[in-house]
């Protein structure tokens, strides 16, 4: 039974003895069970029953096993700690009851840790932390004595013996202590409020209504360590004066921090640390649980304190403030559970300690919840002003499945989303702010190009509609308003003047509301629109939904990301049927080059491919291919349908997949269409630029041809000087589609020596047929696509040893992954971090490299880590050959004026109409926008045809391709059965072995043989058969 | 919300205690609250902890018993999420519409239960089976998304997996 504290030395003395307890067990092999709330979700309790029954089936005396709450990586529950007095301490991760007995075996008995199942306690993850708050979480939290043992209630005893009441406010107002629940009010000012406040009988109130969705730090504290907010509470309420009574308000939904904390008031007045004569003290202090019964705005101060007095939590006009008239009309100060849990460090350890984390306007640790796209989703507590990026990418661990990040949405329904431009920003109060968020109690949520910001906004506002109590107008009425609006947007249904109206009205909700339920409300509305505004111009004037979320606006989310909109599904399931030739039909409705894309394409539909949820996206392209490939080894012909002859002519500039995809339309529309090609040769850069072995040059002649047969005309060989003198010659209109075939020059000293190629030009000479002379050992500059091909090509023309230098890290490569992956597998080493700062040569003749290596810092716009060079860490390479690739650009010496050039030498075209400023002058590809994949440069084409078309039948520009007039093809409406939903691996075509790669041009990569393929396109779920889900 | 709920009788049909034991239970817990203020709630919730759910003449009890108006216990119980006024089934499948639910495709686990069991979010299965609620967070936001039922949390939703979990509930 316990005995009361009756003073200091009492606490000193029973903590002696519990101190002594933990030393004893220090001695034996202890095993703590973390069963917070999401590792009993894990299964943790199954783990813990695993290994009582082992431990006891071994009889093994020396191991105590112990149970510990949350200590935060929340994705690899269940978690366990092992502190071995000899081999010191681990923690084991994602363990299930049969990984038990071997951790017994091997651990607990021969004192061999299983480290592959162990966290890495040294990776960035845990050494970029600053553990306070939650540093008693591995303390078992029903253990008041654990809690004493470990200075627990030395700051009360402390506060109560050695300091007066105007003392401890001054100590937390020194320490700079600012309000944990988000807003930032310094505590200290605000307890100094309630202590000047008249009235004989004032309260406390713990703010436990933890209600943002996706933030959950303070249900671990409550759960982990209820002792440190308690006794923070008692030491407020001595601070305060007159306070005999406190509240915790503690949301319902956290069944298990309710009845830790009772239990915590339980021993706490058992010691005589709660009620009347603590520590042999006249002060006297109680304090009782409320569990909240759902209502996110109880988050809201006076909403909570109706709450408690058992109304309905409607907030209520301020002024007064709760600190002059609060629970029943008292004064009254309410604090979240993490700054109430900052009280006993700040006095045991003195305001000074405490601030020295964090920056000076922010001081001390915030813990926050890391979750959504995120590798190491849990629990963190930094620094206040810690970089985002740091948190995104360093303790967090980045995006999961390689996926970009988007934004990440801080403070909740009431917060905003910042996105990827700003990852150097410290995650403070101000900082955030400023930024359109706002800090709220912590929840971090992590998103990628999979989400959608408009559909995101929505979420928040139905989250809000729902949570609104209905008392004042502009929050009853405006959100709902404002939801109407973004769902019509998100249905495709929406306009311009929605989204002003929409701007209007989240301002007059947030000026109008009563309490901050309202006032924040529209914020993920005005934070997206600052953020985000193209993406809801691509709704409301593309109807295309770049992250393919909003249903309504597409059939499946492949098929929406193609940047010509491919029948993706449809194809995929006439190959899944043996339908070979209709699938190839089907793909040359919208696609002129089905074999050359379906070899060398960035396949953007993959990436939204929902079977990857299932294990790895469905091989679209290379199916793609095998159809396209069938047809032309079967010789099955695609004839489009033809449009009436019309009289004018239109001239294109470039014969790249950009201007053939033009003229193979317009030709179709009728007209007379002429391509001007500077080069010898039709293609493009997919011509001279991507290497025999990726694209053999008689698959893309065929296709050509396909083109030209159908009546375009084809000048090789001839430049046009000016846009001009094509109108002068006739042409009514004109498409410019040079692309971009200018290498840009790294900057450094001799690189105007013989030995120096730019990869553009390098990979032209050889596909045009010229042997350019390498010598045996390359360096190839850059980590673009341009990049791997010359490095890949060096290899086959017979270089020895081929680097890639690349400044950034390889995850930061634009290359397409595959490629590198396949260099790789050639023999060609990626050497990354690493940037050239000199040519070095004798007699005119490349000798070698000198290199720096580059440290990444910060973050740039485009959110990849800016490199940085190391002072003095040159090193120099032998090489005889080095190969430019960091960049194209296109030439553009033949525009005079009247078409507008960007400042980095790219064309300048409406992004949607691809109009110039010159009327009739259209542009698009490479040209406009830089180096970029053929689909783009097709769909590119595409665009420009319509627009073309339009223009010459004096109709409005208009963005949308329409293509008509094709047979229509029966795509097969049968769902996957459950077998082929099951977890299966993706499908690899087979690949040419690597030293016959080394020694020829021979295509790498083969065709699916028609089994493969069929078992492949098996795998797709096929998404276009759901039925649209809204709202 | 859900898992609190859950871990306490859903039904009295069949149940162990009898109306009467129920009553008593409650009064006692009106007992324990009399004169403080803020009893209304605790009293509701142990209520509903008993019974499942707040039937009309149970809260009239109440009403009489706390001298509380009728009309303030109905405002209280339809504000908070946590109360409800209608039966549930046998098993409560409980989705999570949090943050961290929804960013990783919490909605088209929705979906698939909506369409699975064919019932709208609050309601019941015809059969008693199953009853579907959307609940605002369970906090197990690094396992999402993620769908309770029962006490049992499940973890990493996807349609399929949805698919296997229900059937094995049939």
């Amino acid at each position: 039974m316990a005995k009361r504290l009756m003073s200091v030395e009492e606490l000193n003395k029973f903590k002696a003895v519990a101190q002594k307890k933990l030393d004893e067990r220090a001695k034996k092999i202890q095993v703590k069970v973390h069963l917070g709330t999401c590792g009993i979700a894990g299964g943790a309790k199954f783990v813990q029953e695993a290994f009582v029954k082992e431990v006891a089936a071994r009889k093994l005396s020396n191991v105590i096993i112990t149970e510990a709450a949350c200590i935060g990586p929340c994705e690899r529950e269940p978690v366990v700690t092992v502190i071995h007095p000899q081999k010191g301490r681990v923690i084991y991760c994602n363990l299930t009851p049969e990984q038990v007995p071997t951790i017994v075996e091997k651990h607990l008995i021969k004192s061999e840790p299983v480290t592959e199942w162990l966290l890495d306690l040294e990776s960035p993850t845990f050494k970029l932390q600053h553990i306070r708050i939650m540093h008693n979480q591995d303390i078992d939290p029903m253990s008041i004595e654990e809690y004493i043992a470990r200075d627990g209630y030395q700051a009360l005893a402390k506060a109560l013996t050695q300091m007066k009441p105007d003392d401890v406010i001054s100590e937390v107002t020194k320490a700079g202590l600012r309000g944990r629940g988000g807003a930032g009010f310094p505590t200290g000012t605000k307890w100094s409020f309630v202590r000047r406040a008249v009235g004989d009988e004032k309260f406390v109130v713990c703010n436990g209504d933890e209600g943002d969705p996706g933030a959950y730090m303070n249900r671990a504290v409550l759960e982990g360590n209820p002792h440190s907010i308690l006794e923070g509470m008692a030491i407020g309420a001595y601070a305060i004066g007159n306070v005999r009574r406190g509240y915790a308000y503690i949301r319902a939904e956290y069944p298990l921090a309710i009845e830790t904390f009772n239990h915590a008031l339980e021993q706490a007045r058992e010691y005589g640390l709660l009620g009347k004569n603590i520590l042999g003290t006249d002060f006297e202090f109680d304090l009782t649980v409320f569990p909240g019964a759902g209502a996110f705005v109880c988050g809201e101060e006076t909403a909570l304190l109706a709450s408690i007095e058992g109304k309905r939590g409607n907030p209520r006009q301020r002024p007064p403030f709760p600190a002059n008239k609060g629970l029943l009309d008292k004064p009254t100060t309410l604090n979240n559970v993490e700054s109430w849990s900052n009280i006993p460090l700040i006095i045991h350890h003195g305001a000074d300690w405490w601030g020295s984390a964090g920056s000076e306007q922010c001081k001390g640790t915030k813990t926050f919840c890391l979750v959504g796209k995120i590798n190491n989703s849990g629990l963190i507590e930094v620094p206040l002003s810690t970089p985002l990026g740091q948190i995104i990418f360093d303790i967090g661990g980045g995006i999961p499945g390689g996926k970009k990040f988007k934004a990440i949405q801080i403070g909740g329904p009431s917060g905003g989303c910042i996105p990827i431009g700003h990852l150097n920003t410290p995650v403070d109060y101000e900082a955030v702010t400023k930024l359109g968020a706002i800090m709220g109690s912590g929840g971090l949520i992590v998103m990628d190009e999979n989400n959608c910001m408009v559909d995101v906004a929505k979420f928040f506002l139905q989250f809000t509609r729902d949570e609104a109590c209905g008392k004042c107008t502009p929050c009853r009425a405006g959100i709902p308003k404002m939801l109407e609006i973004l769902s019509k947007i998100t249905q495709g249904k929406g306009s311009m003047e929605d989204l002003a109206v929409l701007s209007e009205l989240a301002e007059m909700v947030g000026s109008a509301s009563l309490c901050g339920l309202g006032q924040t409300a529209p914020n993920p509305v005005l934070s997206t629109l600052r953020h985000f505004h193209a993406e809801y111009e691509a709704h409301i004037i593309d109807k295309h939904c770049p992250a393919a979320v909003c249903q309504p606006l597409f059939k499946a989310p492949c098929q929406h990301t193609c940047p010509v909109e491919l029948d993706c599904p449809g194809y995929v399931s006439l190959i899944k049927e043996g339908k070979y030739a209709d699938a190839y039909k089907l793909i040359r409705q919208r696609l002129p080059f089905p074999m050359s894309v379906g070899r060398v394409c960035d396949h953007p539909c993959e990436v939204k491919c929902r079977r990857a949820q299932v294990d790895e996206s469905v091989s679209i392209r290379d199916l793609k291919r095998m159809a396209a490939d069938y047809a032309y080894e079967h010789g099955i012909e695609f004839v489009p349908p033809m449009k009436p002859r019309r009289p004018e002519r239109v001239a294109i500039v470039g014969a790249g997949p950009a201007g053939l995809t033009a003229a193979y339309e317009l030709v179709r529309e009728g007209y007379n269409v002429t391509v001007f090609e500077s080069l010898p040769v039709a293609g493009g850069m997919m011509a001279v630029a991507i290497p025999e072995y990726r694209l053999p040059k008689k698959i893309l002649q065929a296709e050509i041809d396909n083109i030209l047969k159908l009546g375009v005309e084809l000048k090789l060989n001839t430049k046009v000087n000016d846009i001009d003198s094509l109108f002068k010659e006739g042409y009514k209109a004109v498409f410019i589609s040079c692309g971009a075939h200018k290498g840009d020059k790294m900057g450094i000293s001799g690189e105007d020596v013989e030995g120096v190629f730019d990869a553009i030009e390098y990979l032209r000479e050889l596909n045009l047929g010229k042997k350019p002379r390498i010598g045996k050992k390359v360096a190839v500059v850059g980590g673009g696509n341009s990049a791997i091909d010359a490095a890949r090509d060096s290899l086959r023309q017979g270089a020895e040893e081929v680097h890639i230098l690349y400044r950034r890290e390889r995850r930061d490569m634009p290359a397409i992954d595959e490629e590198i992956e396949a260099a790789e597998n050639e023999g060609i080493h990626v050497d990354c971090l690493t940037a050239p700062t000199k040519v070095l040569s004798q007699g005119g003749k490349v000798t070698g490299l000198e290199c720096i290596r580059m440290e990444l810092k910060g973050f740039d716009s485009s959110g990849r880590r800016t490199p940085q060079p190391v002072k003095g860490s040159e090193y120099t390479i032998a090489v005889d050959t080095v190969i430019e690739a960091i960049g194209q650009r296109p030439d553009t010496s033949f525009i005079k004026d009247g078409v507008k050039i960007a400042k980095g030498g790219t064309i300048t075209a409406d992004p949607r109409t691809l109009a110039t400023d010159q009327p009739g002058v259209f542009a698009g590809g490479d040209a406009v926008t830089g180096p970029k994949t053929v689909i783009w440069a097709v769909s590119a084409g595409q665009r420009a045809a319509t627009s073309i078309n339009r223009y010459l039948q004096g109709k409005p520009l208009s963005p949308f391709v329409e293509r008509d007039g094709y047979e229509p093809i029966e795509i097969p409406s049968i769902a996957p059965t459950e077998e082929e939903v099951k977890e299966r691996a993706r499908m690899h075509p087979t690949e040419l072995d690597t030293k016959e790669r080394k020694s020829s041009f021979k295509e790498v990569v083969l065709a699916f043989r028609p089994a493969e393929g069929r078992e492949e396109a098996s795998r797709c779920l096929r998404c276009d058969l759901e039925v649209g889900g809204e709202e | 919300m859900a898992e609190a709920e859950t871990k306490q009788p859903v039904s009295t049909a069949g149940g162990k205690s009898s109306a009467a034991e129920i009553f008593r239970q409650v009064q006692a817990e009106i007992e324990k609250n009399r004169g403080q203020a803020g009893a209304l709630i605790p009293v509701l919730q142990k209520a509903q902890a008993l019974i499942g759910y707040l039937p009309q003449h149970v809260m009239l009890a109440i009403s009489r018993d706390m001298k509380v108006p009728l009309s303030t216990i109905y405002g209280v119980t339809t504000f908070y999420s946590f109360f409800t006024m209608v039966p549930r089934g046998k098993h409560v499948v409980s989705i999570c519409m949090g943050t961290s639910c929804y960013v990783r495709g919490g909605e088209r686990i929705l979906n698939t239960l909506e369409k699975e069991l064919g019932i709208e979010p609050g309601s019941t299965t015809k059969d008693g089976t199953f009853s579907l609620e959307m609940v605002r967070c369970l906090g197990c936001c690094g396992l999402a998304p993620v769908v309770s039922i029962g006490e049992k949390v499940n973890r990493r939703m996807t349609p399929t997996k949805m698919k296997e979990v229900l059937s094995s509930y049939a």
